[in-house]
């Protein structure tokens, strides 16, 4: 455990040498959140105001484009440049790769969460109990895990080229169709109920207007966590011989 | 520090490896005894690089088995009792020289300090600069330091030479005979034939996954059998000169005809009962690139491939 906290930890420098990382991540909400949550007065989204909707999307749409895009990315490039290889001579169990690279996206993905929730709390005037900020901050938290899973499991299957497109597509659906970017309506949000990004956001949300969870949200999100987690391990097996 | 048991430091049992009907590695046995320097040489795609994989259990062998240590290959590799650098082993980017050595060495059970490691790869210039910006021979220094960041028993080192200039080269080489003069065995694949003769006690020659001759470099010199055969004919019959007793190859250049032949006497007997004077008739041993050459010429022969005819 030793060698991959060592891993972990260097991952974890890299990231926060990344500025395209740190944009995606830390920048880009925070700017967002500035920008809109107080221009959109005397509306509601899932029942609560739209300044505490979208402090819950903002901390979701860093924690999920971090552990998404770029770790995918990554482990793609490294798998193609030997990296992975060359890691596996050295004394470490075989999957200490995939646990730092998921321990690395759980930590950096925790100040970019922070950050708009207190920009929430302080901007924008979001008043909670103490509890309910939690139940968020690990919703969303917990969200990073299912993103960090399937990067991945998408990152051993194809080669960089692919990845990218491919990343862009997926985190583009889930953002647009989940409401991250905007809480949507009728038919779209119909479908967007389907995804682990809709019901983080309102489980959230729903801690916020009455301090509940629904058993669907729960349900939904341990279904797409497990899936992702088997199609990691799929990936993982799969390419043993190839990396 | 070195392997102290008097068992092989590895042992390859009838080892295969299938890629469908490719026999990439077919029925390979051999053992390397503590302190040895072995080239593994051969032509590209000769299945040194798969050995090497199943040696370092990154690949399993379809049959047969591998012991390191008398211990499974992973076990071995887990201990910190081989330090390896592979033809296809990459590195982490966007950190330094040092930043990535440290890394390496923390995950090692019985490390050599970081400046040791710097200073015998010849890397401590470069230590501060990062890892994705060095040249090729520089990346190539870096790629052998993961090999030594530990004190290991075995070094397995996969055409480590490749993307060197000769001036690294040669400093490289003097580098790896520190690391053996402590007892090391060494473990090393090569299509440099000079490498190998230079470098290596012991020279494993393998092709198409199957080992060829195992001796040291004036050994396989020998196990050749071959001379070199060359003279001058006025009138040149190739396929006449093709099927002479105990050739190996043939080039014709005008009248200048260079053979190589496993019976020298034979060869040339047969060309004189046939009715003709060669004239500045030469023979001579083989070096090692002919040896190797030859060795494998005839084996590629022995399995219905064509006669090799050099181009050089």
């Amino acid at each position: 455990m030793g060698g991959t906290l060592a891993l972990a930890k260097i991952e974890i420098m890299r990231l926060r040498r990344n500025r395209r990382y740190m944009m995606l991540t830390l920048a880009l909400p925070v700017v967002l959140y500035l920008l809109v949550a107080k221009q959109v007065q005397h509306v509601t989204a899932y029942g609560v105001p739209y300044k505490a909707y979208y402090m819950v999307a903002m901390a979701s749409l860093g924690a999920f484009a971090g552990a998404l895009t770029s770790n995918a990315q990554r482990i793609s490039q490294e798998r193609k440049d030997g990296w992975i290889r060359q890691l596996r001579l050295t004394p470490i169990p075989p999957q200490s790769y995939v646990v730092a690279k998921i321990i690395a996206s759980l930590a950096t993905s925790i100040p970019s969460i922070l950050l708009v929730l207190l920009l929430g709390r302080f901007y924008g005037d979001v008043q909670l109990a103490g509890w309910k900020w939690v139940v968020i901050g690990v919703a969303v938290w917990a969200g990073t895990l299912i993103f960090a899973a399937l990067a991945v499991a998408i990152g051993y299957r194809y080669m960089p080229d692919t990845v990218q497109p491919m990343t862009m597509f997926v985190y583009l659906i889930m953002t647009f169709l989940g409401g991250v970017w905007f809480a949507l309506g009728g038919t779209l949000q119909k479908i967007g109920e389907a995804l682990p990004t809709y019901q983080i956001i309102r489980v959230g949300t729903d801690v916020i207007f009455n301090g509940t969870v629904s058993v669907t949200s729960i349900v939904v999100i341990a279904a797409w966590l497990v899936g992702f987690i088997v199609l990691a391990w799929l990936s993982v097996r799969a390419t043993a011989e190839t990396v | 520090m070195s392997h102290s048991g008097t068992g092989p430091v590895v042992s390859f049992d009838d080892v295969s490896k299938h890629y469908g009907s490719l026999k990439a590695v077919d029925g390979l046995s051999l053992d390397l005894h503590p302190g040895e320097t072995v080239a593994l040489l051969g032509p590209n795609g000769a299945g040194k690089s798969t050995s090497l994989d199943m040696l370092l259990a990154l690949r399993k062998p379809t049959s047969g088995k591998i012991r390191m240590f008398g211990s499974d290959p992973a076990h071995a590799v887990k201990s910190g009792r081989v330090g390896a650098m592979l033809q296809s082993g990459g590195l982490m980017p966007e950190v330094t020289v040092r930043e990535l050595v440290t890394l390496v060495t923390d995950l090692h059970p019985r490390p050599v300090p970081v400046a040791t490691t710097l200073r015998r790869a010849g890397i401590e210039s470069v230590a501060d600069q990062r890892v994705d910006r060095l040249s090729g021979g520089q990346t190539q220094r870096v790629r052998f330091s993961l090999a030594i960041v530990g004190e290991c028993d075995l070094i397995v080192l996969d055409e480590p030479t490749t993307a060197m200039d000769v001036e690294t080269r040669q400093l490289f080489w003097n580098s790896m005979k520190a690391e053996v003069a402590q007892g090391r065995t060494l473990l090393f694949a090569t299509h440099y034939l000079e490498e190998a003769d230079h470098a290596a006690d012991r020279i494993l020659v393998i092709n198409r996954g199957r080992l060829l001759a195992d001796g040291t470099p004036a050994e396989i010199k020998a196990r050749a059998g071959a001379k070199r055969l060359a003279f001058r004919l006025d009138k040149v019959d190739e396929p006449f000169l093709l099927g002479l007793p105990g050739l190996v190859s043939l080039d014709v250049r005008g009248d200048v005809v260079q053979m190589q032949s496993s019976d020298s006497d034979a060869t040339l007997y047969a060309l004189l009962d046939a009715g003709y004077r060669p004239r500045e008739i030469e023979i001579g041993s083989l070096g090692l690139e002919q040896a190797f050459l030859a060795i494998t010429a005839e084996d590629d022969r022995a399995n219905g491939h064509e006669l090799v005819k050099e181009t050089t």
